[in-house]
Order: structure tokens, then C-alpha cells, then sequence
């Protein structure tokens, strides 16, 4: 594994091959001076062959001289001597060359000095055996004399000469050896040099083929992403943009060619080429700011519109920003996000806006026509009939009595339907200011006011150390006053009505029931009595706008206390739930937040 | 200072005829002595309330819902002249809401009276009213016993 990853680690390689390469080149030259050394060792041979031929050749033209000599002494014909001996050319000719054959072998070449000095003396004896035998007055013994003298010095030349050659041949053999034992170094080199340079192509090959597979993997993974990065650009509608500052150079994404309305790569990315496609309004705008970017290098962002061919408009969020590439050119890249939705989104939310504002402002008039000119007349009415029955009473008949006294009673109601009805509206109004409250000082004030109701119907209220909430303080109290009119109303006619409001633990039942994730987070506060109650089926209906449960004619209800309730409730960010048995009371369970969920 | 048992002169300015009436027949029926004016509007009030020879005033029962100039016109206006200094402002309004009551309590009203729904309530308002000790009243006021319930 480290092999591989010493292998894989392209600048070890580099090492590698720069070092195999100077081991080479070492290699190579090492067999080049071997093959040049082989080269001469060659020469060496041939010139010692050379020499020995030539040395022969030499000893066979004496020979030859000496038995023309012999001939002419026995025959007497001048046909064999002919002007041979004075011409010694052939033989200076030989000696010539073997004095260059030898020019690098000192030894040798007074080897051959002395040989040419046998040589003339040689000649030097045939001529005088030639002249000898020319002059009839010499005797037959003289002749003998110098016809033995020339066959000494020849025999003497001979062993002379067989001596340098054996001398040469025996170089000849070792230089030969030497020359078979180079050759086999020659060749071991070579052998190595090829091996290693195959070696050396060969982990080249291999290093590049897997440099090749790592290329090409990257280059699929680049593909991938590439591809993902357009289909995220065309899902998410944005698309990119860039520009080299230095060459000035622009390239745009497939999708930046789609938010402009036309199909990838439609026309060549410029400036120039890209004006038709922004909306005429904003081009002033949209280039000034590219291009006194591109002047201060700082980033920009905007708004604007695309104009594409078929007319429509396009909102564009554009942001660039400015980096270096690899080769340290400086460039911007930028971002434009199609807001198109979002934009008619936020009109249409403004849209929205304001006509919910106009509803709203419409809904307060319509309280104040509640409030106040609703219950002008009304109290008018109630005021007559406070007069009438103060002074004219007496007057009437039993049977309008008993209508005068429903009169009375439907206008009461009628009032109390109007106040709900102001008080529930003031709940849906939308300034809801949050401030700390404290639950037992609002008790107490809701007590005081109730007090009257209260003591008619001879009521216990219970309080117990309720916490200090973050609330609307007057829907709060309205949220109390509602529940404790609601216990006192409904409360059993034969036994004193007990109410009572305490804070208590949250149940781990109830954190199921109600998905309530931490115990610490809501306020649970109870109000139970023991009225008439009611069945538990009804227990969501009860708070539904004007659903009132059927009982005796006599508990009279608007319908709306128990929603005002609810929908104060739901505005603190808590619930309210109830549990109930016809004639076991209620219990009412209202759950607060505390202050950081609101 | 003005004592109840002295004849009292009350002003009541309302554009509503039947409570005009009523109100004037709860005075007569609670038979105390004193003198009562009435003003179907605003106008009429401070046309009468300028002209320099009157005799002022003990309290001014005002509606705030009048034609012409509103209650809350007359309250600005009485409050930014030194010679009313002494006469004491009941608002008496049909109005509950907390804006109304805030401004007038703002404005220099003394006491600020719902209109009841039973004519026995309105003879026991006008009488707590009228026999209050205003200086009293007014030394410790506050946005709590501004607003006076029976």
C-alpha cells in the first residue's frame, strides 16, 4: 500500500524517472566507450594480420628473387633476371607500408628497420652473386662461397621475419581474447541498457495509464457535477455567469440563457449581446452598476428585469462577486435568481395586505356602529322601560304586565349580546400588546366587578397562587370574566355554587394528550365549579361561535362567551380544554405559554 | 368654594332630546335645588358660556357625540380659558371605549359618566355627581376613579 502510494505520488515518480534516466545515459556511455575500445581492438587485429601478410608477401618476393637467381646461374637465361634486381620497388613499397602498419609499436617498427637492413644486405648479395656469376673469369668456388652466404642471410631474414610474425600472432591471439572478453561486457551492457530502458517505459506506461484513469474519473465526476449543477440551477431557476476582467472574456450557464427566454448557448456571451434581453427600463441601471464593478472590484447586487423574445417579464435577483482563477487572472462571478413568483407573490401580498387593512378599518367601524350606535337606541328603550315600569305599571292588565316584562328581558338580553359581540370583535383586533400580568391582581379586580352576580348567587370563589403571565391584560381578564359568569350561570339552583381557580402541575397524560414537549413551558391553570355541567361530548362544540348547548330556557346565553374565550386563548399562543358529566360541574383547563413561545 | 347646599347651577349639553328629558326629570324627581340648563349642541354651549355677564357654572354634564362642535371640541376649549378654571366637567356618554375615556381624562375632563340604561341609575349618578366633593375628587384623580361607576 505505501509502495503504491509512493508510486501514485507523481512527484516521487518524477524522482524515479530522473534518477533511471542519469542511470541510462551512465550505461549508454559506458557501452559507447566499450564499443569504441572494441572498435580499436578490431583495427588492433587487423593491422597485425596485415602486417604478417605483408611481412609474408615479403619473405616470397626475396624467395622469389633467389630462385630467379638460381635459375639464371644454372640456365644462363636473361629472361629470368631481367632488370628485376634493380628494381626494388615492389619491396620499398612493402616496406613502406609496414613501417605505417607499425608506426604505433616502437618495438616493432626497429624490428622492421632491422629487417630492411637485411634486406639490403640481401640484395647487396645479389648483386654480387649476380655480377659474380655475369664475369665468366670467376670460379665455381667463389660462386659457392656467395651462393651459400645469400642462402644464410635468407634463412636468416626468414627466421627474422617468422619470428616478428609468431610475435604478431600471439599479439593477434590476445588481442583477440581481449576482444572476445570486451564483446561479452559489451553485451551484458547493452542487454542492461535495453532492459532498463524497457523497465523504464514500461512503469512510464503504467504511471500514465493510471494517471489517465484518475484523469478520466475526475473528469466524469466534473461531468456529473456539471450536470447536476445545471439540472439544480433549472429546478432552483438561477443561473451563472462569468467574466475574466483581464481578456474580458464571458461565459454563461445553460439556465442564465433560459431566464433570458432563449435556448443554451442561443448567442455568444457578451455584454453587447445580452442588452436586448434586459427590460429597457433597467438597462441604464443594470450596466452602469456591472461596469463600474468591474472599475472597483466590489461586489454587487441588485434587482432587476428580463425582457425575453416572446415579451414576458422576468424579476431578477443578481449578486456577483469577484475572485481569482487558477492562472491568477482576476474574475466576477454572479448569480441571477429568478423572483419572478416570489415578486407577484409579494404584490399579491400587498395586495392582500392592504385590503385586509381596509377590511379591518371597515371591521372597527362596524364595532363602533356596535358599541355605540347599536346600544344608543337600545338604551333608550331600556330607559322607557325603566320609566313605564317605575310610573305606569299599575296600569296595566295582568297579561300586559307579563309582556312588559318580557319586553324588558329580550332588551337585556339583546344588550348583553351586544357587549359579547364588542368584546369578541376586540379580541380579533390586531394590536396585541404583551406585557406581565399578574393573574391574582386581575382575580381580584374580576371579583369586584362580578360582585354583584356574586353575592346573588351566594357564590364561594377559590383562588389560589396563580403565576404572572406575559398577556393582553384586558383579554385576560376578559378570558376570566367569561369563565367565572359562565360557572356562576350555570350553576345549580338547590346548592351553593363553588368555584375555584388554582394553577396546577402538568400531567404526564396531559403532555401526551396535547403534544406537549416540555412540562416547563406552558402555564396550566383550572377553573372548575359544581354546576350542572354538561356531557363530555360536547366539550370542543361549546366553544364554537354562537353554539349554545341545549338546556332549561332559563340559563340564557349568547353564544359567544365560551369563543371569546377560546379565541383569547389561541391569541396568548395556548388552549383551552374542558372535561365535564352532566350534573358534576366543569372543569375548565386553560394552557398558557410562557413567555418565550409567544 | 362652592357647597352643595347652595342653589347649584348645572349645565347638561346633549344633542339627544329624550335624554335631555330624561336627565332633566331625574333632577326634578331627586328635588334638589338647583338650576339646570340645557344645550341641544356644542355650539349653543359656548355661545352661551362667552358672553361675559353669566353666572358660571358648578358642573357641565357633556356628551362627546354632538353635532357641529363635539363634546371633546368643548372640553379643549373650556380647559384652555383660565376664567372656567373653576367649573367642574362630567363627561356623560353612551361611549365606554377606552379611547374616549383616555382623551377626555387627557383633556382636563373631572369625571366621566356611561349613560345608564335605568332611569333610577341616572338619578343615582346625577346625585352622587352633583353632591361630590370635586375638590376632593379632583386632588386625587387618576385614570381609575376618572371613570365613575354606580
Amino acid at each position: 500500500m505505501k509502495i503504491l502510494g509512493l508510486y501514485k505520488n507523481s512527484q516521487v515518480f518524477k524522482i524515479a524517472l530522473a534518477i533511471a534516466i542519469v542511470v541510462v545515459c551512465y550505461i549508454a556511455s559506458m557501452f559507447y566507450s566499450q564499443m569504441k575500445k572494441l572498435d580499436s581492438t578490431v583495427e588492433l587485429i587487423a593491422n597485425s594480420n596485415e602486417t604478417q601478410l605483408e611481412l609474408e608477401k615479403l619473405l616470397s618476393v626475396i624467395s622469389g628473387y633467389e630462385t630467379s637467381l638460381r635459375s639464371y646461374i644454372i640456365t644462363k637465361d636473361e629472361t629470368y633476371i631481367e632488370s628485376r634486381f634493380l628494381n626494388r620497388g615492389k619491396i620499398e613499397e612493402s616496406i613502406t607500408r609496414l613501417k605505417l602498419l607499425t608506426a604505433n609499436d616502437t618495438a616493432r617498427n626497429n624490428d622492421i628497420d632491422r629487417l630492411k637492413k637485411l634486406i639490403d644486405l640481401r640484395f647487396k648479395l645479389f648483386r654480387k652473386t649476380l655480377l659474380l656469376a655475369q664475369s665468366k673469369n670467376s670460379g665455381p668456388l667463389t660462386l659457392n662461397e656467395m651462393l651459400l652466404e645469400s642462402s644464410n642471410v635468407t634463412e636468416m631474414m626468414k627466421s627474422f621475419v617468422t619470428k616478428i610474425i609468431y610475435s604478431e600472432s600471439t599479439k593477434t591471439e590476445f588481442e583477440n581474447n581481449n576482444h572476445q572478453f570486451e564483446l561479452q561486457d559489451s553485451i551484458i551492457t547493452a542487454f542492461l541498457l535495453v532492459i532498463l530502458s524497457l523497465l523504464i517505459l514500461l512503469l512510464s506506461f503504467q504511471k500514465m495509464n493510471i494517471d489517465i484513469d484518475e484523469l478520466k474519473k475526475a473528469n466524469d465526476q466534473l461531468k456529473l457535477l456539471n450536470e447536476s449543477y445545471n439540472t439544480a440551477e433549472m429546478t432552483a431557476g438561477f443561473g451563472h455567469w462569468m467574466v475574466n476582467v483581464e481578456t474580458n472574456k464571458y461565459t454563461f450557464s445553460d439556465n442564465l440563457f433560459r431566464l433570458m427566454g432563449v435556448e443554451p448557448n442561443a448567442f455568444e456571451p457578451n455584454i453587447e449581446n445580452t442588452i436586448p434581453y434586459i427590460h429597457p427600463d433597467d438597462l441604464e441601471y443594470v450596466t452602469k452598476v456591472h461596469k463600474d464593478s468591474l472599475v472597483s472590484h466590489q461586489s454587487t447586487s441588485m434587482i432587476f428585469r428580463f425582457l425575453t423574445p416572446n415579451g414576458d417579464i422576468k424579476y431578477s435577483m443578481g449578486v456577483g462577486s469577484f475572485t481569482k482563477n487558477g492562472s491568477g487572472d482576476l474574475i466576477k462571478i454572479g448569480v441571477n435568481y429568478d423572483i419572478t413568483s416570489q415578486y407577484k407573490k409579494t404584490l399579491e401580498l400587498e395586495e392582500n395586505n392592504k385590503e385586509l387593512k381596509y377590511i379591518n378599518t371597515k371591521l372597527e367601524a362596524f364595532n363602533n356602529i356596535v358599541s355605540h350606535d347599536l346600544q344608543e337606541p337600545l338604551r333608550k328603550i331600556q330607559m322607557f322601560i325603566s320609566r313605564l315600569e317605575e310610573k305606569e305599571l299599575d296600569l296595566l292588565s295582568p297579561q300586559g304586565k307579563d309582556y312588559f316584562s318580557k319586553i324588558r328581558v329580550t332588551a337585556n338580553r339583546m344588550q348583553t349580546l351586544l357587549i359579547d359581540l364588542v368584546n369578541y370583535s376586540r379580541t380579533i383586533k390586531g394590536d396585541k400588546v404583551f406585557v406581565e400580568t399578574n393573574l391574582n391582581k386581575v382575580l381580584e379586580e374580576i371579583i369586584q366587578d362580578l360582585s354583584t352576580n356574586i353575592e346573588d348567587k351566594k357564590a364561594i370563589i377559590t383562588i389560589g397562587n396563580l403565576p404572572t403571565i406575559k398577556a393582553i391584560p384586558f383579554q385576560v381578564k376578559q378570558l376570566f370574566i367569561n369563565l367565572i359568569s359562565n360557572s356562576l350561570k350555570y350553576s345549580k339552583e338547590d346548592s351553593t355554587p363553588e368555584i375555584s381557580i388554582t394553577s396546577k402541575k402538568i400531567t404526564e397524560k396531559e403532555m401526551q394528550d396535547y403534544k406537549i414537549a416540555n412540562k416547563k413551558e406552558y402555564h396550566k391553570i383550572v377553573i372548575s365549579d359544581n354546576g350542572i355541567g354538561f356531557k363530555q361530548e360536547y366539550s370542543e362544540k361549546i366553544f364554537l361561535l354562537f353554539k349554545r348547548l341545549e338546556t332549561d330556557p332559563k340559563y340564557s346565553g349568547t353564544g359567544l362567551g365560551l369563543a371569546i374565550c377560546s379565541r383569547i386563548v389561541e391569541n396568548h399562543k395556548g388552549f383551552i380544554k374542558v372535561k365535564s358529566k352532566p350534573n358534576l360541574g366543569a372543569k375548565f383547563y386553560i394552557f398558557l405559554p410562557k413567555g418565550d413561545l409567544l | 368654594m362652592i357647597t352643595h347646599q347652595d342653589s347649584m347651577h348645572i349645565l347638561l349639553a346633549d344633542d339627544d332630546e329624550d335624554d335631555r328629558t330624561f336627565f332633566s326629570e331625574a333632577i326634578q324627581e331627586l328635588k334638589m335645588n338647583n338650576k339646570l340648563t340645557l344645550f341641544k349642541d356644542g355650539n349653543d354651549l359656548m355661545d352661551y358660556l362667552e358672553h361675559p355677564e353669566i353666572k358660571l357654572p358648578h358642573v357641565l354634564f357633556l356628551d362627546l357625540n354632538m353635532p357641529g362642535k363635539t363634546g371633546i371640541d368643548c372640553l379643549k376649549e373650556i380647559r384652555s380659558n383660565t376664567r372656567f378654571k373653576d367649573v367642574s366637567i362630567a363627561i356623560y356618554s353612551t361611549s365606554s371605549s377606552e379611547k374616549d375615556i383616555e382623551d377626555t381624562f387627557v383633556e382636563g375632563a373631572n369625571i366621566y359618566i356611561k349613560k345608564p340604561n335605568d332611569f333610577s341609575k341616572l338619578k343615582e349618578v346625577i346625585k352622587e355627581a352633583v353632591n361630590m366633593n370635586w375638590q376632593f375628587h379632583t386632588s386625587g384623580l387618576n385614570i381609575e376613579t376618572f371613570f365613575f361607576s354606580i
